[in-house]
């Protein structure tokens, strides 16, 4: 009998419960866009959960980031190691208020995991992007274990020659940015892995506010 | 109850510094001098037959063997602050006096050594185990007391209301009165505190002007002058008195803990939470260790301020162990019942607030922590502002909806643009070793200075979007700078 997908969404449900503790209720989410979610194994991009993003191009991947942290609706911070990491006049057009941002500029690697670490931990946030190219297996872990206690979203932004380098995210993306005659962005993002789901390449066009429009080549 | 104030006055403190630093000074006759005018003269001086003021060539002449060193005030100064800072475990209140003294307010505090005697004892022995050279006296008058400690054989302490009995057979240079001045009362028969008080007033202020009779009040209280504490006295306090000295990471933090658990009990009780709180940890040696912590947002949790602390108790070097340590919340705000400063959509819960205000806390302990403020300008670098995270943020109508980069460089690239014409659009741009071919490119747009701001003469700006071949999208901006050809390009930042 070929299972249905209902039943391989309960059944993912109920392990994903087992892996977290008994009893605690999953968190709801991030919506993307409708293609996206259908392709995603937890129908969105999983809260209490790291996100690696791999920057084949410094645009397409902060735009990545700025259009999750958008979708949170909670204040978000941005930890980064410069001071001009991240613009906000130009966050706003892909969704992400600038009422909602806290940035932290941080001087040696350890105190940006120390940082995120933090940040994930606390309950005031919805979710927090580390731009950082140092990060082994132990630093993730222990983010991953503090995202999973709050069910704050981590996303790690790193550059693409760290694409050698894995780290225990749940999914992991690749951002670029493909021509485009018109002002909207239009983004390559490359599914590299993804827990229990398909590796696919997707290709998005954002509209102003933040909307996504994806499909599959 | 008067109050009572102890001077201690330290005349030979360079001398002793010098000899802490270098121990095998110890039995030698030792000086310091300076340059006054075209001669060197002795600053303070340590051997039999000199005194300061002498012609450093006449000391030698007296003293063939004197060791000589210059003199330096700022070491001096700050080590009297130091001991000062150090002197506020016997009492919260103590003012530096001058350049050589130390003045306590010790109302109140001497009961707690066991009496007045056992107070100027246990002060005066700490100072003296330690190698440092002093005279104490006591007294209601702080004035008096300061007089009293400089010219005075032995430690004194006066009885309330006796002091102007005991100042009066003081010579004036008790006073510290310029030397010219204590030169010219001489000669009119005046060397004594008690003889300039029983002179009329008027004929003095007229010939001395208000400096002598300035002192001269101060000595006596019918002017007291006013105490300058070395650090403010905190509303909010806690202490805490080691019978052994602890050294041990453990044992700090479990005494900082029990400070802050106390301030907070205190503040409660106030309807307040603090904003700044400083740790002092005095150690055996005379040193005091300062550690800061602020909050953004008035706060009570002992749980949260020991977090806060955590981090920095790592600066502490303990050394032989520290004897006394104290709290004080030194800035603090009313806190009722919840805080409401961080400007949060509508539905977020208090606790998510505090959350938030406590995470800011602990980060703002160690790493920089801003929040960009929209600003009404059109000219692209100033859109934006940092400040400090608790500042409210208000968008202005229509602010973030021009085509602005996600990223904009702090100082942009300069790049070299092959273009079709000369005032035309990129083909090639160039920085470093990227090449970039353009594929499409949206723009001009043109941005001219604000007319009424600081840069009303710079240039004026053409913006360009272009995409590129090899993929990122660039924010360019070509100078309108007249009479400059061919123009020049940059690259100021990345587009989404």
């Amino acid at each position: 009998m070929p299972a249905s997908p209902a039943l391989l969404h309960d059944l993912r449900q109920r392990l994903s419960q087992i892996e977290r503790g008994l009893g605690e209720a999953a968190f709801p989410p991030v919506p993307l866009c409708p293609a996206l979610d259908r392709h995603l194994p937890e129908h969105g991009l999983a809260r209490g959960a790291l996100h690696d993003v791999l920057a084949a191009d410094p645009g397409a991947a902060l735009g990545f980031c700025a259009v999750v942290l958008g979708r949170l609706e909670t204040p978000a911070l941005w930890i980064a190691p410069e001071a001009d990491a991240v613009w906000p006049a130009g966050l706003q057009s892909l969704g992400l208020c600038i009422s909602q941002l806290i940035l932290v500029r941080y001087r040696r690697p350890a105190e940006g995991l120390w940082a995120m670490e933090e940040a994930l931990r606390s309950p005031g946030i919805g979710g927090a992007v580390l731009q950082t190219s140092h990060l082994d297996l132990i630093a993730a872990r222990r983010l991953q274990l503090a995202a999973e206690a709050t069910g704050n979203i981590g996303l790690l932004l790193r550059p693409a020659t760290e694409v050698r380098n894995p780290s225990n995210a749940v999914t992991r993306w690749q951002a670029a940015s493909l021509p485009n005659p018109q002002a909207a962005p239009h983004w390559q993002w490359n599914l590299l892995r993804s827990r229990g789901g398909q590796p696919t390449p997707w290709q998005v066009t954002c509209t102003p506010g933040g909307v996504l429009q994806a499909h599959a080549p | 109850m008067s109050r009572r104030y102890l001077a201690l006055s330290l005349p030979w403190l360079p001398l002793d510094r010098l000899r802490r630093l270098d121990p095998s000074l110890v039995d030698r006759p030792l000086a310091s001098w300076a340059i006054q005018g075209p001669r060197r003269q002795l600053v303070a001086a340590d051997a039999p037959g000199l005194v300061p003021g002498q012609a450093v060539a006449d000391a030698q002449a007296i003293q063939p063997d004197l060791v000589l060193f210059p003199a330096d005030p700022a070491q001096d100064a700050a080590l009297l602050e130091r001991l000062a800072l150090w002197t506020m475990r016997f009492t919260p209140l103590v003012a530096v006096d001058r350049t050589e003294g130390l003045l306590l307010d010790a109302t109140g505090a001497t009961a707690l050594l066991g009496g007045e005697e056992q107070f100027v004892v246990a002060v005066t022995n700490r100072f003296r185990q330690d190698g440092f050279r002093l005279r104490a006296a006591m007294a209601s008058i702080a004035g008096a007391a300061a007089a009293l400690a400089r010219e005075s054989r032995q430690d004194r302490i006066i009885p309330p209301g006796q002091e102007r009995d005991a100042i009066d057979p003081l010579p004036l240079i008790a006073l510290r009165l310029p030397p010219d001045m204590i030169r010219s009362l001489g000669r009119m028969g005046l060397h004594r505190i008690g003889q300039l008080c029983r002179q009329p007033r008027g004929p003095l202020t007229r010939r001395f002007g208000r400096v002598l009779m300035d002192a001269l009040d101060h000595a006596t209280g019918d002017r007291p002058q006013p105490m300058q504490p070395v650090r403010p006295i905190a509303t909010f306090q806690a202490a805490r008195h080691c019978l052994e000295p602890i050294v041990t990471r453990p044992a700090i933090d479990q005494a900082v803990e029990a400070l802050l658990t106390e301030i907070c009990r205190a503040l409660l009780e106030a309807s307040r939470g603090a904003r700044r709180l400083t740790l002092r940890a005095f150690r055996v040696d005379h040193h005091v260790q300062e550690i800061t912590i602020g909050t953004g947002a008035p706060t009570r949790d002992a749980a949260h301020l020991v977090r806060l602390f955590a981090g920095k108790l790592d600066q502490l070097e303990p050394d032989l162990g520290f004897e006394r340590l104290t709290m004080d919340a030194h800035s603090t705000d009313t806190l009722d019942g919840q805080q409401s400063s961080m400007a949060r959509r509508d539905g977020a819960s208090a606790a998510d607030t505090a959350a938030l205000t406590e995470l800011l806390d602990r980060l703002e302990q160690r790493v920089a922590v801003y929040r960009m403020l929209p600003m009404e300008s059109h000219w692209p670098e100033y859109a934006a502002a940092p400040a400090t995270p608790y500042d409210r943020i208000v968008l202005p109508p229509n602010w973030g909806n021009e085509t602005r980069p996600v990223r904009l460089l702090a100082e942009p690239l300069a790049l070299a643009v092959t273009a079709e014409l000369p005032d035309g659009t990129p083909v090639q741009l160039r920085y470093g070793s990227h090449l970039h071919r353009v594929l499409y490119c949206i723009g001009p747009e043109r941005l001219e200075p604000e007319w009424w701001g600081h840069d009303a003469a710079r240039p004026s700006r053409d913006y360009f979007r272009v995409q590129t071949a090899e993929g990122p999208r660039l924010w360019v901006c070509r100078l309108g700078e007249p009479n400059v050809l061919p123009p020049r390009w940059f690259l100021h930042g990345y587009l989404a």
